[in-house]
């Protein structure tokens, strides 16, 4: 090396460069790309693994995915460079390969009596919609143009434009508008019954024009190639370790008081833990000061283990996003969910190499969830309102899938095992308040904050989804950090 | 050192940061923008590579030195020269 850089030992351990707080997908992003150029970065996360929301843990000897339905962008034949996640792989050096993602085999948006279905082939995508809604051809070609004209990744981008108005101003059957909102939102929107158009456009592209894959052992197969570089980079990472304050000076960042007492010095921070929870941080913000930007949604997630592969039973999509009316709400619920509406996921159901298939099958089913209520619950009514909920959503939920409501019963005396989370463990997780599956509905999508080397990436920057998170933390790291340095 | 050098230099750092490009047709007075697909966060890994790999420094108002590999060779040859020299 030609030129001498300043490494995490001259420093001490307690003076770095950069400290990024949150090892989720945005901030294991960011620290990567620091640490790739050779700055002193130290990853800070609360929790005892990394991921955040897309995480993972173990139960009855075996390994779960915590948010991970799909990883979207999965990009399409020929159109590979264009596609986001290869940016992204470009950026941080990883092969695309490595990551050994497999496609969906097919997925559905189920509403009464419309059924539409898609794969990664924007085509059939568009089929569908042209077959269910054949008047709204051209004014649905001409959405496709306005979404296409828009920049929708551009860290000046507009984060507080409503789609469901600009659908409204493109297309005139309102049960299209809400087959396109629903997975949209399911997939990323902070707000409810909405979604900002530029997580609208992000997302759509994500699923329908790129496309939805997954690891066949999962998320870790996709975060450890991540971390293996990291480590190799020279980047250090502290697990269990939560900041408490923030200690600000004038317009800047002091040092960061740890949960163990601790102090640490840091030239910039990147704070990926949200932005209503980065101001609790900061010595200078009352607790209730920002309350109303407390996301509020959040969700109950149930899965469900048994011997057979789904497929044996007919189920052979991937997702089935489902709506049991013609109006799709997306909002905090009155009651603990509401099972009328929700995602179902079968991780049996992606095209894994060489036929391989994971070992037992799997349906998860997401439904929304009212973190207020749920956290008022004592122990004993959390867990039998859990197995009350769950029943509620499956039952709801197997109407989706082929001969599903013949099998209810099956299923249950064939289930090896079950778990459920709840908005609980999604705080457990994200360190979201409230649960909000993400974050909340104000949005910093450049990452500035008042502080001139504090920056906020993930979530609350409005980039969605596993890759959009992760170029949002890059963005982050390129654009504050890196450039201009 | 010399400008053929400083183009070789580029190039392999393009081979890092995208190693899925074909590089054997590059045209070196042609902007690297039209005939490859790189991106402004391309370019900043240039800059970040050419200061991790040789000390050298661009300012951000120069980034637009390096958009062909024969003005990069014009804008860099010089501070290489320099860094020889010291």
């Amino acid at each position: 090396m030609p030129e001498a850089r300043r490494k995490p030992e001259a420093l001490d351990g307690q003076h770095f460069e950069v400290v990024v707080i949150g090892a989720g997908m945005a901030g294991l992003a960011s620290a990567l790309r620091l640490a790739m150029f050779g700055k002193s970065v130290l990853l800070l996360e609360k929790h005892f693994v990394v991921g955040g929301l897309n995480s993972f843990f173990a139960r009855g000897g075996r390994k779960f995915d915590v948010g991970l339905h799909a990883v979207t962008n999965f990009p399409p034949n020929g159109s590979a460079k264009a596609s986001p996640l290869i940016r992204l792989c470009r950026q941080l050096r990883i092969p695309f390969e490595e990551l050994a993602l497999s496609p969906q085999s097919f997925s559905r948006i189920a509403f009464p009596d419309v059924d539409l279905r898609f794969d990664n082939e924007f085509a059939f995508f568009l089929s569908e919609v042209e077959r269910l809604f054949p008047r709204e051809q051209d004014r649905f070609q001409k959405l496709l143009r306005t979404m296409e004209a828009f920049d929708a990744y551009s860290p000046e981008v507009a984060g507080d434009v409503s789609a469901r108005s600009i659908l409204s101003e493109h297309l005139r059957e309102p049960l299209l508008i809400e087959i396109l909102l629903c997975p949209t939102c399911y997939y990323g929107s902070a707000v409810e019954n909405d979604i900002d158009f530029a997580s609208f456009v992000m997302l759509f592209d994500a699923i329908f024009r790129q496309g939805l894959a997954r690891p066949l052992d999962g998320i870790r197969r996709f975060l450890d190639p991540i971390l293996n570089r990291y480590e190799e980079m020279g980047g250090q990472r502290r697990m269990n370790l939560g900041v408490k304050h923030i200690v600000t000076k004038n317009d800047n960042v002091e040092r960061l008081e740890l949960d163990n007492g601790e102090s640490i010095f840091a030239d910039h921070v990147i704070s990926t833990c949200g932005v209503v929870e980065t101001e609790r941080m900061l010595s200078s913000t009352s607790q209730d000061e920002n309350a109303d930007d407390v996301g509020r949604i959040s969700i109950l997630e149930s899965i469900a283990v048994f011997k057979e592969q789904p497929a044996d039973f007919g189920w052979e999509e991937t997702i089935v996003f489902y709506n049991d009316a013609d109006v799709f709400r997306y909002e905090r619920p009155d009651g603990l969910t509401d099972p009328r509406s929700g995602v179902i996921c079968i991780p049996n159901n992606y095209r894994y190499p060489n036929g391989e298939q994971m070992p037992e099958g799997q349906l998860r089913v997401t439904c929304l969830a009212n973190y207020e209520k749920w956290v008022a619950l004592d122990e004993d009514t959390y867990r039998s309102q859990k197995e009350i909920c769950r029943k509620a959503m499956l039952d709801i939920a197997l109407g989706y899938l082929p001969n599903g409501k013949s099998m209810a019963e099956d299923l249950e005396e064939r289930t090896e095992l079950l778990d459920i989370f709840s908005p609980r463990t999604i705080t457990k997780f994200t360190s979201h308040l409230d649960g909000a599956l993400y974050g909340s509905p104000r949005k910093s999508r450049n990452g500035s904050t008042q502080f001139s080397n504090l920056y906020l990436a993930g979530a609350d920057q409005g980039y969605v989804g596993i890759v959009g998170a992760m170029l949002g933390g890059v963005a982050v790291a390129n654009n504050r950090i890196l450039r201009g340095d | 050192m010399d400008k053929e050098k400083v183009k070789q230099i580029v190039l392999d750092i393009i081979a890092e940061i995208a190693p899925d490009e074909d590089l054997t047709d590059v045209k070196p007075e042609i902007r690297l923008r039209d005939q490859l697909d790189l991106d402004s966060m391309d370019f900043l890994d240039i800059v970040m590579e050419l200061r991790k790999q040789h000390g050298i420094e661009v300012p951000e108002a120069e980034y637009r030195q390096l958009e062909s590999l024969d003005s990069s060779a014009e804008y860099l040859f010089p501070k290489f020269e320099a860094k020889a020299v010291a």
